[in-house]
């Protein structure tokens, strides 16, 4: 399981300057600058010859960057992201194990020839295909590299459509098994439970935080989105709130009064606790801890003036 | 992919009915679907055979393709009866292993060949209604080209494997529909599905739940129908044909999509619409789509005249 705090992936063309100096002061748990999804084709070379300084001005905000490439493009998109300071790469389109298998090879070689640890960068497949989802359990242990399984923006990119329930046609379905198989194999699985009208990872600020809790509660623990304004939502909707937190200490004091007095369980209120919801509940005690020190590290950084761009 | 096939609408009938046979042609429906399983009793099995090949032709004068549903246990009589010149698609219920599509194709392939039908004519459509066949829908689906559609998993016969209530308020077969979706993206066939509508009546003629049903469906992107009754003809042949405003609203999308070429920007909202190339992709699919509606309404308007024209003949 990981225990990485990544509750938040704001996505960020790397053409766009502006953006980008917006992004450094998002608060995302990480920010991932984009060369598939929001630059045109005619800018991708520029944009390539962009991401050092970006992921030099994204330094000490306080954000972890990733970088999303293309498997089609991989060589090229890879050779222009891989820098110092660079956390991973979101594989945009992922269909094959092979696929993961090159571009960990690619990654390796480049990690070694620009001074990076051997075996450090991370990858997270985007699934956004019907191919992708049918070989997910492979992709996802396809590579030690693997780190995070997301739908990405499978809904546009497969063309699902809203059904008159406003449930995205197909996207329960394809929800459940990517939590499953990331789950089954370790990795972090990232998405929100977008409904229409909400639309390839855009939505208002509050349609945002209602996508993040129905997500963390079917087992997302993090989502990509597109807006700045978007992540606040996203922060917050992946974070135990405070009723959840009075309620998970209620049930460790009274199951510890229980086992002190030798009991297996104890009943509080109408509810039966025994050591399964006792954990569950040092769960989400750890993880609301681990939140609030990945904002305080967040809002830290910020503080500090930036780092020179050499 | 090739051309989409319009099949927004179909009868499937007892080949024993005469009156529904006879009818058939001034339905408006894309298909007709000549039953030899279910609504035939086993002991009119020999003679419904026998009734197929004059239908064929008798169904079809108004332009509909012609769909023949067979028996999964008496394979072999079935398709010696029924696969002759005019017939589009073998419907193959309770399909469960590839086996038996292995062996659909080769009967089919030969009767192709010995009744001077082009190779590769006759379709099978293998039909999801049990466990099982979800369990094996891959190697199922993955059989043989003549599966053109895939899908299933929903319906009576689901319902009865797993023993389940047809009609309630909510979808009880979201696993198994996904199962097969997903399949049938991954090999790059058409999605045989639906998405889900209440129907706690299980009435067969509401006309307005076929039209909610099939609009829901369009919009969704599906694009293929059928029924029982003809009270759901029409509304199918609308509800999955793009409405006037759809194909004004798909101009304007292509039109304000054009607006960022050049712009270097991949996206722009109007009127607090996201305009992309996926809303535009959309927007492209929904008028070809359209213009295939179109141009299959003039078929079947064409037959039908042409039939009318010389039963007029004939009366004089």
């Amino acid at each position: 399981m990981s225990t990485k705090i990544r509750r938040s992936w704001l996505l960020v063309p790397i053409s766009k300057a502006d953006r980008l100096a917006q992004a450094r002061q998002a608060h995302a748990d990480v920010v991932v600058l984009d060369l598939v999804e929001f630059v045109t084709e005619e800018d991708k070379p520029a944009a390539r010859e962009q991401v050092r300084t970006a992921i030099n001005a994204l330094q000490g905000c306080g954000a972890e960057v990733f970088a999303q490439v293309d498997p089609v493009l991989l060589y090229a998109d890879l050779h222009a992201c891989v820098w110092p300071g660079l956390t991973g790469a979101v594989i945009s389109r992922l269909e094959s194990s092979a696929q993961v298998v090159e571009a960990d090879t690619l990654l390796s070689q480049l990690e070694d020839a620009r001074g990076l640890l051997p075996g450090t960068l991370e990858m997270v497949a985007a699934l956004e295909t019907a191919q992708g989802n049918q070989v997910a359990y492979d992709i996802s242990r396809a590579s030690q590299r693997i780190s995070g399984l997301t739908l990405g923006r499978a809904d546009l990119i497969m063309d699902l459509r809203p059904e008159p329930s406003s449930e995205i046609h197909l996207m329960p379905y394809l929800m459940q098994r990517l939590i499953t198989v990331a789950h089954a194999t370790g990795v972090m699985p990232i998405g929100a439970w977008w409904r229409a009208p909400d639309r390839g990872l855009f939505a208002t600020p509050e349609h945002t935080y209602q996508a993040a809790r129905r997500g963390r509660a079917i087992g997302f623990q993090g989502s990509l989105c597109i807006l700045d304004n978007q992540v606040e939502s996203l922060n917050r909707g992946f974070t135990p709130d405070a009723e959840e937190l009075q309620e998970a200490q209620h049930i460790l004091a009274a199951y510890q009064a229980g086992t002190l007095q030798g009991a297996a369980a104890v009943k509080q209120d109408d509810r039966i606790i025994d050591r399964g919801t006792a954990t569950q509940a040092q769960r989400l005690m750890a993880l609301a801890e681990a939140c609030a020190r990945r904002e305080q590290e967040k809002t830290e950084a910020l503080s500090h003036p930036p780092l020179a761009i050499p | 992919m090739a051309t989409r096939q319009v099949r927004r609408s179909g009868l499937t009938m007892p080949v024993v009915t005469k009156r529904f046979v006879d009818n058939a042609w001034r339905r408006g429906c894309d298909y007709i679907n000549l039953d030899l399983e279910d609504s035939v009793p086993p002991h009119l099995k020999a003679y419904a055979r026998s009734l197929i090949k004059d239908a064929i032709p008798n169904v079809s004068k108004g332009g509909a393709a012609v769909y023949t549903r067979i028996n999964h246990d008496y394979v072999l009589a079935d398709l010696e009866a029924i696969v002759w010149p005019g017939l589009s698609r073998v419907n193959y219920p309770k399909a469960e292993y590839d086996s038996e599509i292995h062996r659909l194709d080769e009967i089919i392939t030969r009767l192709e060949r010995e009744r001077g039908i082009r190779p590769g004519t006759v379709e099978i459509g293998a039909n999801i209604e049990t466990a099982l066949g979800v369990a094996n829908g891959d190697e199922i689906a993955s059989a043989s080209p003549r599966v053109k559609d895939f899908g299933g998993a929903s319906g009576y016969d689901m319902s009865r494997d797993l023993g389940v209530e047809m009609f309630v308020g909510f979808d009880q077969f979201v696993y198994g529909k996904g199962e097969l979706e997903l399949i049938a993206r991954t090999l790059g066939i058409e999605v045989r599905g639906a998405p889900f509508v209440a129907n706690t009546t299980g009435s067969v003629s509401d006309g307005d739940h076929a039209f909610r049903q099939a609009e829901a469906a369009r919009k969704c992107g599906f694009r293929l129908g059928g029924g029982l009754n003809p009270a759901v003809v029409e509304p199918q042949n609308r509800g999955f044909t793009p409405s006037e405003e759809d194909v004004r609203d798909a101009h304007w999308v292509l039109e304000q999509y054009r607006q960022l070429a050049g712009s270097g920007e991949t996206w722009h909202e109007v009127n607090g619409r996201i305009i992309d190339r996926y809303e535009a992709a959309r927007a492209r699919d929904t008028l070809e789509w359209a213009e295939l509606c179109a141009e299959r309404n003039r078929e079947k308007a064409e037959a039908v005249a042409r039939v009318q024209a010389a039963m007029s003949q004939a009366s004089v």
